[in-house]
């Protein structure tokens, strides 16, 4: 480590001689990592073409005869529930939650950035104090609550907390946004005679486009990887989402279509690829900055 | 959007107020003030719904459970400390401690080792700088899936990729994923694999090092070994706090890896002899398997506890070791 | 977003029932059933059971029979693995809401009676809307519980030992019914030595099988309340299997737990595995090999201590239908189409009506129907153990510290004072 700090302590480097052999070790080490963090990626996808029973024990990452029937045996489905059910259904949860997140995360950033109440600090406080909170303090009495409202089985609990802003994260990924836009905006606009709603809705949300990019993002991926929520609150089969229905997968007894479930992993992943492909810039500049101000 | 500008702005200041439509301005603070905290209200009611609702209530309802003896069916019996008496009693119990710590304590320092790491490595301008960002960033995002959970099991079994390499080596194992005592390194392995984000955040803090330190070591013959320690390590103190802090409280909530990883169907869904039965698991294990609600939030508590502990510890050391620039964040 | 906060009432709920527990949001997303008691007379039962893929779509046919011969009644069905449908259950049956028909084991017929989840069927056999008579070999008895009807049973099964045949074969062994547990653990040598496979897959962790072998010595797992037997006995059992794991008459635990759910019997890790014998429709769709039933070792030459076990249907007691739900038993068990679709599945038809209607022609099948003919022809059958409330978790403790023990992370004594304790805790005494 400490002669990769040497580099970087004083890159570039004035000598040119130096140049060309740094370079081709950085890039050596680079493509090092890069290997390592792609192996599992390169197999579930050669894998995904394998037969059923080579999937684990031959470490070709490509089968010399590739075959399409852990594909084609997708099509099936699972137990007389098609996959594009847990594809629906997932998907029916991410966007939900995304709606959630935008519309109820920005509302309370701009109530705690930009509009100056009593207590406003105090409560401000309290919402910073449930980013630390472990999620499972809550699992058990919330999980009594929805049951007790007869919403077991259904997708309310997965998706109430996001339209009440518990996701104190993306709160305050919006804050520190919109701290940061000019103050002299939503003076002007308000002696123009507009209300918080108009400066909210007409103002700042066009200019938190970045931040609320970035959150949706997240939510969006956060949503669609969720297996916890699914598990405990989700009893039928054809409710599951792509998590529990690749649970299906690995718990089924007798058939082991090792082969199916390795093509679905696949397939599950990649909205998630893909979201990250069109929209890396955002999804790294938001961690970067989530870092830097907190 | 129209900015209008200021100045223009503040020539209506000077006007008579004239009925409930008028802008608020600041020549009338009372007014301002009583309508400042009723939009601040409103706009913060879904969010004060919610931390009524799904946040503090339910903590006060968990605390409460902690105390009691509750199966669902009957209603919940206060019992006392009897829970947390047999927490600490059970050998299961401590055994989930012990899992989750050592996860922890090795996962949490090895994978922000490497995240600083390839961040030192990436903060030199060169091509394919960008990609590769991107591309060691991407498992973060993944790597709480099912998916990749599966994908990691299969890696790790036996005649797969880890055991072969390992056998080249005349490590003879075996496959990870079977073995109680291995089983916890292959979840390890898959936290390390997601360095990505810290590694951004690091890069963040590392641009924002002033060049002109380094030139003045340079001046002052420190060699780099010397300028990493005493410039760039202080200089991201910060960032490497956060890393830490959020690294580590993630870290003791890891639950779907450990439950897809180390589980499977046949009755034990915290791996084999529960050799990846982290905290979490053997919560889950207590709550839903077992029915002992006043168990698992007892349990759940303790985690609340451990979780607020560590916190404080780490901001209690920040005065030693964090460096914060004066104005420069 | 709608939320329904606010709703005191459960019975203006159940009388919506499961379509309104689902609005808004669940209702848009997934295709729901209608509810349970609409305007044409038309009802919606709930029918949830364990099981895999296979199992589902059997089901599914069943259902469809069913509802062809009932338009007035629409079958809602949910299923999971064995492992989760208790926990979906239990909150389900806390939460005054429980599947109106559901699959139901022995094990856990007094823990929810207890509870007063369970709907005693003998009030719909007096209505005629069960019918109980046309049982095979005593099954009729089977799911009564202090005089109350609580299970209807829908297929016998008992357990067995399956065998890879072609590796018995090879180690020239054939079990023969009153073989003892030294020719067992000759055997289990044999196959090691001659075929470098295991003998065994670990039959420690069988509670069943471990149940047998007490009953064998006039005891048995569990009594009314309690557990059967002493900490030596199972400090015996559990001293001859640590030398089986070591010596290598039973398989790696370590590979045994990575292959899960395979079984190690299907994976060429063992030549044998103590399991149900309806199971062995399962090893033929996952292994290569071709396997076979051997009767269970004995300790005298004669008692296997064998029983018919039977996986039933139970109704809840919160069921607005109860009818309904005894009709769709009541079809469930003596309909002959049922059984043609159904196989042996869920082990063979408890009626003879079915038993008949279903006369296997595959191999695997017949072998199945050939061992519980067996049973019967050798005369071993005996009266069922008792289970008491907290036997599940029982049976999972020993599954799990068995499993410890095999991977040599708990010495004997340790295991035996382990599982001792669990138990105790969950059987409360």
């Amino acid at each position: 480590m400490s002669t990769q700090a040497t580099d970087i302590t004083r890159a570039p480097s004035p000598k040119r001689a130096r140049r060309l052999p740094g370079s081709l070790a950085w890039h050596l080490g680079s493509l090092a990592v890069l290997a390592v963090i792609l192996y599992p990626v390169v197999w579930v996808v050669g894998g995904s073409f394998k037969r059923s029973e080579d999937v684990v024990g031959s470490l070709d990452l490509f089968p010399a005869d590739p075959t399409v029937s852990n594909y084609t045996s997708l099509a099936d489905g699972i137990a007389d529930i098609s996959v594009s059910t847990f594809f629906l259904n997932s998907l029916f949860l991410a966007v939900g939650s995304v709606a959630g997140i935008l519309i109820s995360c920005s509302l309370t950033a701009y109530a705690f950035a930009r509009i100056r109440f009593a207590g406003r600090n105090l409560l401000f406080t309290l919402m910073i104090g449930t980013l630390l909170l472990p999620y499972h303090v809550l699992l058990i009495p919330q999980y009594v609550l929805f049951r007790n409202l007869d919403m077991i089985n259904t997708y309310t609990p997965l998706l109430l907390g996001k339209y009440l802003a518990t996701e104190a994260f993306f709160v305050f990924l919006m804050v520190q946004f919109m701290r940061n836009l000019p103050r002299e905006l939503d003076e002007a606009a308000r002696l123009d005679g507009c209300g918080h709603l108009r400066i909210y809705w007409s103002i700042v949300l066009p200019l938190c486009r970045p931040a609320l990019i970035t959150s949706a993002i997240f939510t969006f991926i956060n949503a669609w990887n969720d297996f916890m929520g699914p598990l405990i609150y989700l009893n039928e089969p054809s409710k599951y989402t792509v998590s529990l229905g690749l649970k299906m997968f690995v718990d089924q007894e007798g058939l082991a279509d090792y082969g199916g479930m390795i093509a679905m992993s696949l397939v599950a992943l990649l909205p998630v690829l893909a979201f990250f492909l069109a929209f890396q810039r955002h999804l790294i500049d938001g961690m970067a900055t989530s870092g830097l101000k907190g | 959007m129209t900015h209008a500008p200021a100045t223009q702005a503040r020539a209506k200041d000077a006007e008579p107020r004239h009925g409930p439509d008028t802008p608020l301005r600041p020549s009338d603070p009372k007014t301002r003030g009583r309508r400042e905290n009723l939009a601040g209200y409103l706009f913060l009611s879904p969010w004060i719904a919610g931390f009524l609702l799904l946040t503090a209530g339910p903590m006060a309802a968990s605390l409460y459970f902690a105390f009691t003896d509750y199966n669902l069916f009957d209603a919940p019996r206060w019992i006392g400390l009897d829970d947390f008496s047999e927490m600490f009693g059970d050998p299961r119990w401590r055994h989930s401690v012990r899992v989750t710590l050592w996860y922890v304590v090795v996962g949490t320092p090895v994978k922000l080792l490497v995240a600083l790491g390839v961040a030192l490595l990436l903060a030199q301008k060169r091509r394919g700088q960008a990609f590769y960002r991107a591309a060691f960033y991407a498992p973060s995002l993944i790597g709480a899936s099912v998916s990749v959970a599966i994908v990691w099991k299969a890696i790790f079994s036996d005649d797969a990729i880890v055991d072969r390499t390992q056998k080249a080596f005349g490590v003879d194992v075996g496959g990870w994923t079977g073995d109680p005592d291995l089983v916890i390194y292959s979840l390890v392995a898959l936290t390390v694999w997601q360095f990505g984000a810290p590694m951004v955040i690091f890069l963040a803090g590392l641009k924002q090092v002033p060049r002109e330190l380094y030139e003045a070591a340079d001046v002052d013959g420190a060699g780099r070994f010397r300028q990493f320690w005493n410039i760039t390590l202080p200089m991201i103190s910060p960032v490497l706090f956060f890393n830490v802090l959020l690294e580590t409280i993630h870290s003791f909530q890891i639950f779907s890896s450990a439950y897809i990883v180390g589980g499977g169907a046949g009755g034990n869904a915290c791996g084999p002899a529960d050799g990846s039965m982290v905290y979490t698991c053997y919560l889950y294990v207590q709550g839903f398997e077992n029915s002992r609600m006043g168990l698992a939030s007892a349990m759940a508590w303790m985690l609340l506890v451990a979780v607020a502990l560590v916190t404080a510890v780490l901001f209690r050391s920040q005065k030693r070791w964090v460096h914060y620039e004066e104005g420069g964040r | 977003m709608q939320q329904r906060k606010g709703v005191e009432r459960r019975t203006v709920l159940k009388a919506a029932g499961a379509s309104l527990a689902v609005t808004g949001l669940g209702a848009t997303a997934t295709a729901c059933g209608g509810g349970s008691g609409s305007g044409d007379g038309t009802v919606t039962i709930r029918y949830a059971w364990w099981g895999a893929e296979d199992r589902a779509r059997r089901i599914n046919k069943t259902i469809d029979l069913f509802e062809k011969k009932y338009p007035k009644i629409k079958v809602k069905t949910d299923f999971q693995p064995y492992s989760d449908f208790w926990k979906k259950f239990n909150t389900q049956a806390s939460g005054g809401n429980p599947p109106d028909v559901f699959q139901n084991a022995i094990g856990f017929l007094r823990k929810y009676d207890a509870k007063n989840v369970l709907l005693d069927l003998e009030e719909q056999v007096k209505a005629g809307n069960l019918r109980m008579e046309g049982f095979r070999a005593g099954l009729d008895t089977f799911g009564e519980i202090d005089g109350k009807l609580l299970g209807v049973p829908v297929g016998s099964n008992s357990m067995a030992l399956v065998i890879d045949k072609p590796v018995y074969a090879r180690a020239g062994i054939t079990p023969e019914m009153g073989w003892t547990w030294d020719d067992f653990d000759e055997a289990m040598a044999r196959v090691r030595d001659r075929t470098g496979r295991a003998g065994d897959s670990g039959m420690y962790g069988v509670m069943y099988l471990y149940d047998l072998y007490l009953r064998q010595n006039g005891k048995a797992f569990f009594t009314e309340d309690a557990l059967g037997f002493t900490e030596s006995d199972l400090t015996r059992w559990w001293t001859k299997a640590e030398k089986g794991v070591t010596s290598g008459l039973f398989a790696d635990p370590k590979k045994v737990a990575q292959i899960k759910p395979k079984s190690a019997l299907s994976a060429e890790l063992a030549g044998s595995e103590f399991t149900w014998d309806n199971f062995t429709v399962r090893y033929t769709s996952e292994g290569r090999s071709e396997y076979g039933l051997a009767p269970i070792p004995t300790t005298d030459g004669k008692r296997t201590g064998q029983y018919l076990g039977s996986l039933m249907l139970s109704a809840s007691r919160r069921t607005e239908h109860p009818a309904e739900v005894a009709r769709f038993i009541d079809f469930m068990v003596h309909d002959p189409e049922v059984a043609r679709i159904m196989g042996y599945d869920r082990g063979v038809p408890a009626t003879t009506a079915q038993y008949a209607a279903y006369r296997p022609t595959d191999p695997v099948n017949k072998a199945i129907a050939a061992y519980e003919e067996s049973l019967v022809a050798a005369d071993v059958l005996e009266p069922v153990t008792p289970h008491p409330n907290g036997a599940d978790i029982c049976e999972a403790a020993f599954l799990r510290i068995g499993e410890e023990l095999g991977l040599g992370k708990r010495s004997v004594a340790d295991a035996v004072e382990q599982f001792f304790d669990e138990s105790k805790t969950a059987l409360g005494s």
